[in-house]
């Protein structure tokens, strides 16, 4: 699997290709199925309003899940993320319709330590963060040696 | 008694070996509309955040502690930090083991820091699973 490589186009402040996601209420049954958290407020109304919740709320691991893609399409191999951390700030309220919620994923480079990208990540909905200081190491591909006619020193 | 200080450094026996499959991959992939290659396939790995399906069995055993008294609907994931030292890997047999790092009070609630050790069959640590919680007391209403 193709890795990006720290070519002179990765600088800090670089801007990752953002994403913007609709989550339904089938997209949080379907991912309470796939990660076993089945937490009522999740998907029933009533049990969110019970625990003083604005409505049934996305997990916040669907979100983290989700802004780390706009990390792993930019970098292509996935095994290269070294950490991830999220704070979940405000919860995503979806609504029980066809339409969902949209959430709107962005990153940045923040920080390069030898071929170790920081990327900041921010998701908003609305006008809300949802996520906080949320971030992102990974392990970019060395520089390709340059290449091209009297580029190679070597003797021999 | 419930939560307090006093259950820092409280630790938990491994979960029961949780077998990575392609299928669980699959379909927890599809469950973050990731169409990533590298999920697909005998050779699969799992998508990065897929640690926390094997973590949250290892956080029920603290949810379910009862010396603390803690209640699912007065905890809030406050936030959670991944750190990797490979992939999860199709046929993979891991354990997950919680520790209580740290127990604060702040206001009405308690702040609990916990770490879930991934570990593989060689005993290698795969990951680690670091989770703050908010946990309100009861409240008198």
């Amino acid at each position: 699997m193709v890795t990006r490589s720290l070519t002179a186009e990765v600088s800090v402040g670089s801007i990752l290709p953002p994403l913007t996601v609709r989550f339904t209420r089938a997209d949080l049954v379907r991912y309470a199925g796939a990660s076993t958290d089945f937490n009522p407020i999740h998907y029933s109304e009533r049990f969110a309003a019970a625990v003083g919740l604005p409505g049934v709320i996305a997990h916040g691991m669907l979100t983290m899940a989700t802004a780390l893609r706009v990390v792993t399409d930019w970098v292509g191999d996935p095994t290269q993320v070294r950490s991830y951390f999220v704070r979940f700030t405000k919860p995503v309220v979806v609504p029980d319709d066809d339409h969902g919620v949209a959430v709107m994923f962005s990153g940045t480079v923040t920080a390069l330590d030898g071929t170790v990208a920081t990327i900041s990540l921010d998701a908003v909905c609305g006008d809300q963060k949802v996520l906080g200081a949320a971030r992102a190491e990974v392990e970019l591909q060395p520089a390709p040696a340059p290449t091209g006619a009297g580029t190679d020193g070597r003797v021999g | 008694m419930a939560i307090s200080e006093q259950h820092a450094g409280r630790t938990y026996p491994p979960t029961a070996p949780y077998e990575v499959s392609a299928a669980k991959i699959s379909e927890f992939a599809t469950a973050i509309g990731d169409d990533n290659r590298a999920y697909t396939g005998a050779e699969a790995i799992a998508p990065p955040t897929f640690v926390a399906v094997i973590s949250s069995a290892a956080w029920q055993a603290m949810f379910d502690d009862p010396e603390l008294e803690l209640a699912l609907r007065r905890i809030v994931h406050g936030d959670q930090r991944f750190t990797y030292v490979r992939p999860l890997r199709v046929g993979d047999r891991v354990t997950a083991a919680l520790t209580i790092d740290k127990v604060r009070p702040r206001g009405s609630a308690d702040i609990i820091s916990s770490s879930v050790e991934v570990v593989d069959e060689r005993g290698e640590v795969v990951c680690v699973a670091s989770s703050t919680f908010f946990h309100s007391r009861e409240s008198s209403t």
